[in-house]
């Protein structure tokens, strides 16, 4: 389908629109804050109010409610700037300028990777960032170094799932608001997961939800790494997850948008 | 001419930052009067008027609206001013009834006698079968008529429009016009108008101000306005072999000017009361005259002169 | 009933105190009736109370198993937290609409309105406490399927809507201020990372004595702790004047400072 300078190009194209992402993401630091000062704020207060709890039967080893909260605070985060890919990109198609990147000679798909991938380095410094702030704060990462780096891959690969999820939607609808309206969604699903306190000291349906929730799959391996030391099958638990839903999630977004510009 | 006016202001400035968007404005307007403000996007009109209708206080000057200070009587301006700001900002959410009755209210106009002035307001400006609508649902020129009946609910003496008809279609244009001269013609009201239409001003206005970056630059009647220009220019075909004694014959009249084969041109001093004159000498001279017109200078030409510049929008004007 | 009365009475003469209860009252209909024109402007004010009623007693409802917590069913606990939280950001949606009127200047139209334009404020005010309603009685009806106890009795309702009440209209106040300084919507966001800041770090989820650090000192000055209280003293026991008074002077002093400061706002841009 595409030869090999055409490939290059097509490399060379994606580096230059993720940059785009990643540079209007820095311009819109207002945009961004809140995606770090939330969960912060959330982890700071958790932290300090929740304490007691760590004693009650169920609850899994910790040291600190700072350790515990740390996978969801990240989680939280990042999905703050995944619909973010999304909501750009039906922007870009409100305004035109989806239009005048399909006009010119840019290969299809680095417009949609290209965001995607220039989110997805975005989370995963933001993820760095984040565990460095814990760390200044007491936490630790029972895993070491390697554990830190999957927590940057696993933030990584959501924004590239939840993304994907978000493209769909733009190219479906072209509408910015029906993009930024799921993103609501996002939050309630990470506040019915075991982001926040263990799922068996849960009870009745909502337990049923959270450990049904593929929040929960992604974030229980993660903490076991941060929690209880480095574990390479909880390593590929954590990534597979993200990893799995990115693969359906970006191909619908490329197919999606083979079908906007009228091929099947 | 002891008349205390129904608008003045004194040395008005209005500073925004470093920016004078007025600029030390004198003005008159004397009850009864239609008054239009010309001038081009950004010139300071806007502002001007918010200033009238208290919404804006000066940074320099005085403005009385209706006897009262804009700053120590703002109570009492608002009380004699009628306001249709730009855009005509409406809830489009309320239906027209609604809004009527919010306007009432806000005026503090007793219930029983609002609902019979807004029903007939309404009646007037052609709403009443829309009245129950969602003004969401309204055209352009249907805003426009609500904002105007709006402004007319606790019944002014003078009315503020802020470019009543930017972006309408010339019937609509044309239908607020109507409303707007009926007003003053039968209630008296004194309308102050802002506009960027070179047409709507020379239709509706008794008297013009031109406003060029936050400064008066002309200020009369159009016809003077347009007399400072110069006189206008008659235009008279004649038979070809006229053309000459044509010439000749008009030449008391004033300076020949540039014209095609077959005609001749001059600049009518003295303007169209001079045209009978104009026409009796050329029959004096045995010249038969096929056809005449005497083209005025246009609003556009006194914009031009003061300014070096065209009015946008002069196109769709005269 | 008695500001519609008055307005018929004195309503001859704009500027007149009938006539500000008269705009005050057009105001307040006037955002109801918006509601009504588009259910959409409700959903936010109702979904987010809803969500941290369902989300806090699901995953935080072991909590009552812990010694001292205070109540032995979660939605005693949380319900007061999730109603007034609602309020918070309905007080601040009635601030929003007044910044909308001002972005798209409906609000001239208002200001242009004879006599004290201190009824334009007041009226979004009372609007937005009559708004506080929805979330609250919404919140209360989930909680009562989950098995909310009255144990204080009715009065404990009246505790409970009077705080959310008055917590709406302290937001929209507070709110008000800026939205009348940087005529924005957007400028509301920042009022609502405030109001929901201030509600996180005070006793909504667990009880002052379970808290450490800077969190405890934090929550142990913040008034929003002691409107808590008294919101919820009617579902853990019986009323006390000890868990009352507190928590009306909080309202009180709020109200009183936001509307000293939203009525400045309000000078600057109305001359």
């Amino acid at each position: 389908m595409m030869a090999g300078p055409g490939l290059a190009l097509a490399v060379r194209q994606t580096i230059e629109l993720a940059r785009r992402s990643v540079l209007t993401e820095r311009r819109q630091l207002l945009n961004v804050l809140p995606g770090l000062v939330f969960p912060l704020l959330l982890a700071a207060v958790y932290s300090r109010q929740f304490s007691r709890a760590l004693a009650m039967p169920g609850f899994p080893e910790v040291d600190s409610f700072l350790d515990f909260i740390l996978p969801a605070c990240i989680v939280q985060a990042v999905s703050f700037g995944a619909t973010a890919a999304g909501t750009e990109l039906a922007l870009d198609i409100e305004n035109g300028f989806f239009d005048r990147l399909i006009a010119s000679p840019v290969a299809r798909f680095p417009i949609l990777l290209g965001r995607l991938a220039g989110a997805s380095l975005v989370a995963a410094i933001k993820a760095a960032i984040l565990v460095a702030v814990f760390l200044a704060f007491g936490a630790e990462v029972k895993g070491g170094p390697a554990a830190v780096l999957v927590i940057m891959a696993v933030a990584a690969l959501l924004v590239l799932a939840i993304g994907g999820v978000g493209q769909v939607l733009a190219i479906r609808t072209g509408s910015q608001e029906a993009v930024a309206a799921t993103f609501p969604l996002v939050f309630v699903g990470i506040f019915m997961s075991s982001a926040f306190f263990p799922t068996a000291l849960m009870s009745g349906w909502f337990r049923v939800v959270a450990e049904n929730n593929p929040i929960t799959w992604v974030i229980d391996p993660t903490r076991r790494l941060v929690i209880a030391g480095w574990s390479t099958g909880d390593a590929i638990q954590a990534m597979a997850v993200p990893a799995a839903v990115t693969l359906v999630t970006v191909s619908l977004a490329i197919l999606a948008l083979h079908r906007k510009l009228g091929r099947p | 001419m002891a008349v205390r006016p129904a608008v003045e202001a004194e040395g008005l400035v209005r500073t925004f930052g470093d920016v004078r968007a007025v600029d030390g404005i004198d003005l008159s307007v004397a009850p009864g009067e239609v008054f239009g403000f010309l001038g081009p996007n950004g010139a300071g009109k806007s502002t001007v008027v918010r200033m009238f209708t208290t919404l804006l206080r000066p940074t320099a000057g005085t403005a009385t609206v209706g006897g009262h200070d804009v700053v120590s009587g703002s109570g009492a301006v608002r009380r004699t001013i009628g306001v249709a700001l730009q855009d005509a900002a409406i809830d489009p959410l309320m239906t027209g009834n609604e809004l009527i009755r919010l306007q009432s209210v806000l005026h503090g106009i007793p219930r029983a006698v609002a609902r019979i002035r807004g029903a007939e307001l309404l009646e007037r400006v052609g709403l009443t079968a829309a009245a129950g609508r969602r003004v969401g649902t309204y055209s352009g020129g249907m805003r426009r008529r609500l904002d105007l009946a709006m402004a007319l609910v606790h019944e002014p003496e003078i009315l503020f429009l802020d470019e009543p008809t930017t972006g309408l279609d010339p019937t609509s244009r044309q239908a607020l016009w109507e409303e707007v001269r009926r007003l003053n013609t039968e209630n008296g009201t004194t309308v102050f108008l802002t506009t960027q239409y070179l047409e709507e001003a020379d239709q509706l206005a008794d008297r013009i101000a031109i406003i060029d970056a936050g400064k008066l630059v002309r200020e009369g009647t159009p016809e003077a306005l347009k007399a400072s220009i110069g006189s206008p220019t008659l235009r008279i075909d004649v038979q070809p072999g006229s053309v000459e004694a044509a010439r000749v014959a008009l030449g008391a009249f004033g300076p020949d000017r540039p014209a095609r084969e077959g005609r001749v041109s001059i600049g009518l001093e003295g303007g169209a009361a001079r045209v009978a004159d104009a026409v009796r000498a050329l029959d004096g001279a045995g010249v038969v005259v096929e056809h005449l017109e005497l083209d005025a200078p246009s609003l556009d030409d006194v914009f031009a002169e003061a300014t070096g510049r065209r009015l946008e929008g002069a196109g769709d004007g005269s | 009933m008695t500001a519609v009365v008055a307005s018929r009475r004195v309503a001859g003469g704009p500027g007149g105190l009938g006539h500000g209860a008269a705009v005050v009252v057009a105001l307040t209909r006037r955002g109801m009736a918006r509601m009504v024109a588009r259910p959409a402007l409700v959903i936010p004010t109702l979904v987010m109370p809803l969500f941290f009623i369902v989300s806090f007693t699901g995953a935080f409802s072991s909590l009552t198993r812990l010694e001292g917590y205070g109540a032995s069913n979660v939605y005693d606990w949380m319900a007061p937290y999730a109603a007034l939280q609602g309020s918070v950001f309905a007080g601040i949606g009635g601030a929003a609409s007044a910044a909308d009127d001002i972005e798209n200047g409906f609000f001239d139209r208002l200001l242009l309105s004879p006599g004290s334009r201190l009824p334009i404020l007041l009226g979004t005010a009372a609007y937005s406490g009559l708004r506080s309603f929805i979330p609250t009685t919404a919140v209360l009806l989930v909680s009562w399927m989950g098995g909310l106890s009255l144990r204080g009795g009715p009065l404990g309702l009246v505790c409970l809507y009077a705080a959310t009440v008055g917590m709406a209209v302290v937001f929209c106040l507070l709110g008000l201020t800026f939205a009348y300084r940087m005529r924005t919507v957007r400028s509301m966001m920042l009022v609502q990372v405030v109001g929901f800041s201030s509600m996180f770090m005070s006793t909504g989820q667990v009880p002052l004595h379970f808290m450490e650090g800077w969190l405890r000192v934090v929550a142990g000055v913040n008034p929003l702790t002691n409107v808590l209280q008294f919101a919820r003293q009617g579902f853990l026991g019986p009323l006390a004047w000890s868990t009352t008074w507190p928590g009306i002077v909080a309202l009180v002093t709020m109200v009183v400072v936001t509307g000293m400061a939203a009525g400045r706002s309000l000078g600057k841009i109305a001359p």
